[in-house]
């Protein structure tokens, strides 16, 4: 993680090296996301705005719909594997890793950065970890999580508006 | 700013959807059987009530899930937020509801 | 000659006589304390006449304490940083602070325009509508000059240097208002375990309790506020805003705060300037109203003098900030309230002349405490006028009837320079009334109570109708436990603190004291001071058949200035009431709508401005396009290379520069901003037959097709490739505008109508870059990158795709074109776009290839004809118009082909797309021309000009050597060879040929080679 830091107690970087798949599939078949899991060697997370952890992240994006963010250097084999596992089920496999950038927002203050552009309550035991929301961040569209340590959040982000958000960013934790 | 309970997500703010218009507008099984004046009643017609109004919300900035929402138009209030074709939710809300210690996320 | 701060009590109030300020007003020197506010400090030293009114230029002075102040409304600040439209009672007095009034001149005291005073009479309610009509081309005169002597000060013409940011913020309970009741609703709340915020306008939490002088709990006021302050700082979710003033009660509990967080302190602005206010948009659970009530002026003749002031106004300058505003007062009630300044103003210092009780049995324990003062108490009177004009002198009394319209004349005069008056009190409903609670008129108290909520609100204490500081607290406490019960919490169980409370007698209904001579007198008996609204012009308006509120409201600007009717909006509906002989209730209230008060732009705007004012989208390969310094075009959100110019190149050049290039060899064009649909699923044959207008299913795989989409009504909505990449995998290409949008509206037709499909969608719009190879040499170029599939025209024909290795990179490579020339396009990950577009340049320096921007693709497409949706099309123009029949398959349904069938779409004469070339060979058409018909000989045939269409796009064509433009021309496919005329701004009408719309290589040879 490349780091900056502020004013305000929080430090923002971008996470190297992600690479993104998104998955489609319909939950109510049991046999694919079992498949799917063996894939995965973990659970695709079927409650709503909740992301499982292991080997990868797999956020639950919709009630038909994951992203899983994995290494970089694995996202093909990774595709394939899921792919093959998930022929003839009528899923649909896409690799999306240069759709995306993660950042990770790191400090006591934030939950007050985020604050200023996210309508989301954050407030620990409604947004805790394991928890992630689409949701919007200042004038654009992201997927924020709860990390696992405390005031640590992932924010995945649409490429073209990193840049953007990047400033917007630098601009709240000067504040 | 209005707050809309998606059916998936719970209440978010409204900025994060766009609006649909009426709900339960069908679209016609064979628009040549239609007359001009039916299709156009389809096209252009609506109840817009004073009063409770069924209408379509999209979760656009969240789960992306097209659902159905009675609003007041008057007091804008919201009774209740629907799925237009409910499907049985795999049932495994009650594992985070224990708390995160059960939570399956978190690294 | 004041001597420095006369008027400042020797002891107690809030200030910080340790922390001299200086200020200045209109450019004259003051001081103050740390504490006071500008009209305290003004007051403080003795300045009675600070301003002029609006529109008759009545001297004024301060008349209130709080946000309710009408009159003077100064300009703090000069340069960048002056901020205008300020109540002198809202402004915190800091040092070195530099204020002017909007008005007077050449000076406050000698103002030129108070000869409009002498004109009262003739300047009522719709005086400028009514005198400056004639003649009516004379307006635009009349209304310069008008405007030129209005306003309440001057915007700034360089922009704002503070900061401002917005802050999103979730409660249990918010509680509005920090005076005794906010302050108990707050601390039961936070001590429950609910998450509270407490906000209050305030520089400090306490509201009336800093401007009395009563117990609570034993103690002195001010202890038992720190105390419960402290409490509350140390609940953990229990946020404190003084300084905020909460704006709006929005839907669904939704409020929004202004919190000012300047420290008053200089402060060095730097790269990062401080925050100067914050805007918090709340979405609160419960909600509690505590804002206390407005103490109504009364009206009688000349009730606008300096030195006239609220009762409770006199009373918060004298507890507050040891400010004596008179030294011989007069008091004027109809209820108990006013008697406690009068108490207040004996104990400061002040000889009370009189009290002067309209009741005819005068009040209840507190009188009886100003007669053991030796306080002359008058009942069954009212003052009827006032004498002096730039500082009240003395006033007028008389026997009142109780008859508001019956003449009555003085019986007795008294001297005094300060007249503090009381109509009684107005709960603060704004909030309630916003979020859409309804109000109820008490004739017991005489005032609007708020009742039925529709959001999750209850008000309490003097906002919901309690008088004594006992009430108060026990209603803030009483607010408190319920909103905690409604949250689903235990509430815990304090006491109400014990504070005093006396016994009061009733208010009296009193809106109007009736004149001296006859009844209509009334032209100086002010309701709104702010906006000179009188009696008379309420009066004036009814006269003239205005009977609802709202507007008599716009008629007479009554409650229209910065305080909003704070303080005249009742009576002023009172007096309608009387005039109109109805009661209040029936007469109602206007609409409350937010802002409660005030607020900066930058606090609306808040980070959203300069460099963050909308977020910029920039494609993979964006840092390639700006080191070479090609100017952006912003489209939608994306900035786009617009053209790439060389050696100092303009447009123009470089443009038929890049356009002759990809003609002759060939270009490179970022085309990553388009929208792109990955769709797969058992049923997207299906689904996508009838979303597009062609025969989908017939599609091979590995084939590609331009489509458009039609929305529902006919019109077209979208276009682009698609493409098969397998049987039951399609991969969708929408314009960069559409995108999101497009993807939106498929699913909805997916989810909504026909759920029984499975089919999924994802975009891919972020994930791809696309760059498109445009050009002769393009094919050449890609075998020197190193393709690993043949692309010969046999292997890899026009309109397919194919997977493919190039230059060791993973691609789709797409054979479709955009500009009429042999052309690819490669759909790369976006994290490998700029290596590949690197590759791509070198490999291309042998064939002189360049990079092309939006304007050469926009000529090359319009040399060819080919439209732009949102260009060549508004929501207006079906396929037909387009002369895209060739697109509409006959064999099945899809959205939209019914209403081809409308009778309006079937009219011979729409408009339709054509070439247009300009007679004269040399002129680029401005899009959006008018076309008109005309003879040639110019003369026109009849009025008005019968136009026939307007230019879509226009261009100065490299290629072909003149203009091109593209246009929609009624019935236009069928005037092929006919001139219509470009109505030109300033020209004669210029005669253009109606041609085919494809200028160049019309039969589409070179794209197939």
């Amino acid at each position: 993680m490349s780091e900056s830091t502020s004013r305000r107690h929080v430090e923002t970087g971008v996470l190297e090296n992600r690479g993104f798949l998104n998955l489609r599939l319909d939950p109510h078949k049991e046999k694919a996301v079992k498949a799917a899991e063996q894939i995965l060697g973990q659970a695709v997370p079927l409650v709503s705005n909740t992301y499982g952890s292991g080997e990868h992240r797999v956020y639950w994006l919709g009630p038909d719909e994951w992203l899983i963010e994995t290494d970089a250097g694995d996202v093909v084999a990774l595709e394939n594997e899921l792919a093959m596992a998930l022929a003839g089920s009528s899923a649909a496999i896409n690799d999306v890793s240069g759709g995306y950038v993660a950042l990770r927002i790191v400090g006591a203050d934030a939950r007050t950065v985020l604050a200023k552009g996210c309508t989301l309550d954050l407030h620990p035991p409604e947004f805790r970890p394991g928890r992630c929301a689409r949701t919007r961040l200042a004038r654009t569209t992201i997927l924020l999580a709860a990390d696992g340590e405390p005031d640590s959040y992932t924010i995945i982000a649409a490429r073209s508006f990193t840049d953007y958000l990047r400033r917007w960013l630098a601009h709240a934790a000067e504040k | 700013m209005l707050l809309i309970e998606c059916p998936w997500c719970g209440p978010r703010a409204e900025t994060e959807f766009s609006y649909g218009g009426e709900a339960g507008i069908t679209r016609p099984r064979d628009p040549d059987a239609l007359s001009d004046a039916e299709w156009a009643d389809y096209l252009f017609c609506r109840s817009n009530p004073r009063g409770n109004h069924r209408e379509l919300w999209n979760h656009a900035h969240g789960c992306r899930r097209w659902f159905g929402v009675e609003r007041d138009t008057v007091t804008y209030r919201i009774s209740r937020s629907f799925e237009l074709y409910p499907a049985a939710v795999p049932e495994t809300d009650a594992a985070l509801q224990s708390g995160p210690d059960n939570s399956n996320g978190g690294d | 000659m004041q001597a420095a701060q006369a008027n400042r009590l020797r002891e107690g109030g809030r200030i910080d006589r340790s922390r001299p300020l200086k200020f200045s007003l209109n450019g004259k020197a003051y001081t103050g304390f740390a504490g006071d506010t500008l009209a305290s400090a003004l007051i403080a030293n003795g300045v009675g006449l600070v301003e002029r009114s609006f529109k008759l230029r009545r001297p004024r002075g301060i008349f209130g304490s709080g946000a309710e102040e009408p009159n003077v409304i100064v300009q703090v600040g000069e340069g960048a940083e002056a901020q205008p439209g300020l109540p002198a009672t809202r402004v915190e007095l800091r040092d070195g602070l530099i204020a002017h009034t909007a008005r007077g001149w050449p000076s406050v005291r000698f103002d030129i325009g108070a000869i409009n005073d002498l004109f009262g009479r003739i300047l009522g309610a719709g005086f400028y509508y009514k005198t400056f009509m004639y003649p009516r081309s004379w307006w635009k005169y009349y209304e310069s000059a008008i405007r030129r002597s209005t306003g309440f000060g001057r915007a700034p013409a360089a922009s704002d240097p503070d900061a401002y940011e917005h802050r999103n913020a979730h409660c249990d309970v918010l509680v509005a208002g920090g005076g005794p009741a906010g302050l108990m609703a707050a601390l039961v709340a936070a001590k429950s375990g609910a998450r509270v915020i407490l906000a209050d306008d305030g520089t400090e939490f306490g509201g009336s309790l800093l401007a009395c002088g009563e117990d609570v709990a034993g103690a002195p006021a001010a202890d038992w506020i720190a105390g419960i302050v402290a409490e509350l700082g140390e609940q953990p979710d229990c946020v404190l805003l003084p300084r905020g003033a909460v704006l709006g009660y929005h839907d669904h509990d939704f409020l929004t705060i202004a919190e000012r967080c300047d420290s008053g302190e200089p402060v060095e602005r730097g790269l990062h300037p401080p925050v100067r206010e914050r805007l918090w948009r709340i979405r609160a659970k419960r909600v509690i109203l505590a804002q206390g009530g407005f103490e109504r002026p009364l009206a009688f003749c000349n009730n606008d003098r300096p030195g006239v002031m609220l009762a409770s106004a006199v009373s918060t300058y004298i507890h507050r900030y040891a400010v004596l505003p008179g030294r011989r007062a007069v008091v004027f009630t109809n209820n108990d309230s006013a008697y406690r300044t009068a108490l207040d103003l004996a104990v400061a210092g002040a000889a009370v002349a009189a009290i002067v009780d309209s009741r005819p049995g005068g009040g209840g324990e507190l009188a009886i405490r100003a007669r053991d003062l030796g306080i002359p108490v008058l009942q069954g009177r009212v003052v009827c006028d006032v004498t002096g004009r730039h500082r009240v002198k003395g006033v007028s009394v008389a026997e009142w009837s109780g008859d508001s319209w019956e003449n009555i004349s003085k019986t007795a005069h008294f001297d005094c320079d300060l007249l503090a008056v009381s109509g009684g009190w107005s709960p603060a409903v704004h909030l309630h009334s916003q979020a859409g609670g309804q109000l109820d008129w008490s004739e017991a108290q005489l005032c609007f109570l708020p009742s039925r909520a529709r959001q999750c609100h209850d008000s309490a204490g003097a906002g919901n109708g309690k008088q004594s500081l006992g009430d108060c607290l026990i209603d803030g406490l009483r607010a408190g436990t319920e909103a905690v019960a409604k949250l689903g919490l235990t509430p815990i169980a304090i006491e109400a603190p014990d504070a005093g409370s006396a016994r009061e007698a009733p208010i009296e209904a009193l809106w109007r004291v009736p004149a001296e001579k006859e009844a209509d007198r009334c032209l100086k008996q002010f309701i709104d001071f702010q906006n000179d609204t009188t009696v008379a012009d309420i009066r004036l308006a009814v006269r003239e058949g205005y009977r609802n509120v709202e507007h008599v409201k716009r008629y007479t600007a009554l409650g229209f200035g910065t305080d909003q009717g704070k303080l005249g909006n009742i009576n002023g509906m009172a007096v309608l009431a009387d005039v109109l002989g109805k009661t209040i209730p029936e007469v109602g209230t206007t609409t409350f709508r937010p802002v409660y008060t005030p607020v900066r732009f930058g606090t609306v705007a808040g980070e959203s401005v300069g460099a963050l004012y909308d977020p910029v989208r920039q494609t993979a390969l964006h840092e390639w396009h700006e080191a070479v310094g090609a100017p952006m075009e912003v489209v939608g959100q994306w900035h786009r290379p617009w053209y790439f110019p060389r050696d100092g190149e303009d447009l123009h050049t470089a443009v038929a520069r890049e356009c002759l290039a990809v003609r002759n060899s060939v270009g490179a064009m970022d085309a990553s901003t388009l929208g792109k649909i990955d769709a797969r699923g058992p049923d997207v044959v299906k689904f996508l037959e009838r979303i597009y207008t062609h025969n989908v299913g017939r599609m091979k795989v590995g084939r590609c097709a331009y489509g458009i989409m039609l929305g529902e009504d006919g019109m077209v909505m979208d276009d682009g490739v698609m493409a098969r990449l397998g049987e039951n995998h399609f991969y969708l290409t929408t314009t960069t505008g559409g995108a999101a949008g497009v993807l939106n509206w498929l699913e909805s037709w997916l989810q909504t109508e026909w759920p029984e499909l499975e089919v999924y969608l994802t975009s891919l719009t972020e994930h791809f870059s696309t760059i498109a190879l445009a050009g002769p040499n393009s094919r050449n170029l890609l075998e020197k990158l190193g393709c690993d599939i043949p692309l010969d025209r046999e292997s890899f024909p026009f309109l397919t795709v194919r997977a493919a290795n190039l230059a060791g990179m993973p691609v789709q490579l797409f054979r479709v074109s955009f500009s009429g020339e042999l052309a690819f396009e490669i759909n790369i990950g976006s994290h490998l776009a700029l290596q590949m577009w690197r590759k791509v340049m070198d490999a291309g320096r042998e064939f002189d290839i360049i990079a092309y921007g939006t304007e050469t693709m926009h000529v090359l497409r319009a040399e060819k004809g080919f439209i732009i949706v949102g260009q060549e099309t508004d929501g207006s123009v079906t396929p037909v118009d387009l002369g895209m029949n060739w697109l509409l398959s006959k064999e099945k349904d899809f959205l939209g082909k019914r209403s081809l069938a409308r009778p309006d779409c079937l009219r011979e004469d729409r408009k339709q797309l054509v070439g247009l070339l300009s007679s004269d060979q040399r002129t680029v058409l401005p899009e959006g021309t008018q076309l008109i018909e005309q003879t040639a000989c110019g003369v026109l045939e009849t009025r008005p000009v019968p136009m026939c269409g307007h230019v879509t796009s226009s261009y100065f064509s490299p290629s072909l050597g003149h203009p091109i433009a593209l246009a929609l021309v009624a019935g236009g496919r069928a005037r092929k060879g006919d001139n219509v005329f470009a109505a030109l701004p300033g020209r004669e009408p210029l005669p253009v040929e109606v041609v085919s719309p494809a200028f160049y290589d019309p039969k589409g040879e070179r794209q197939n080679v």
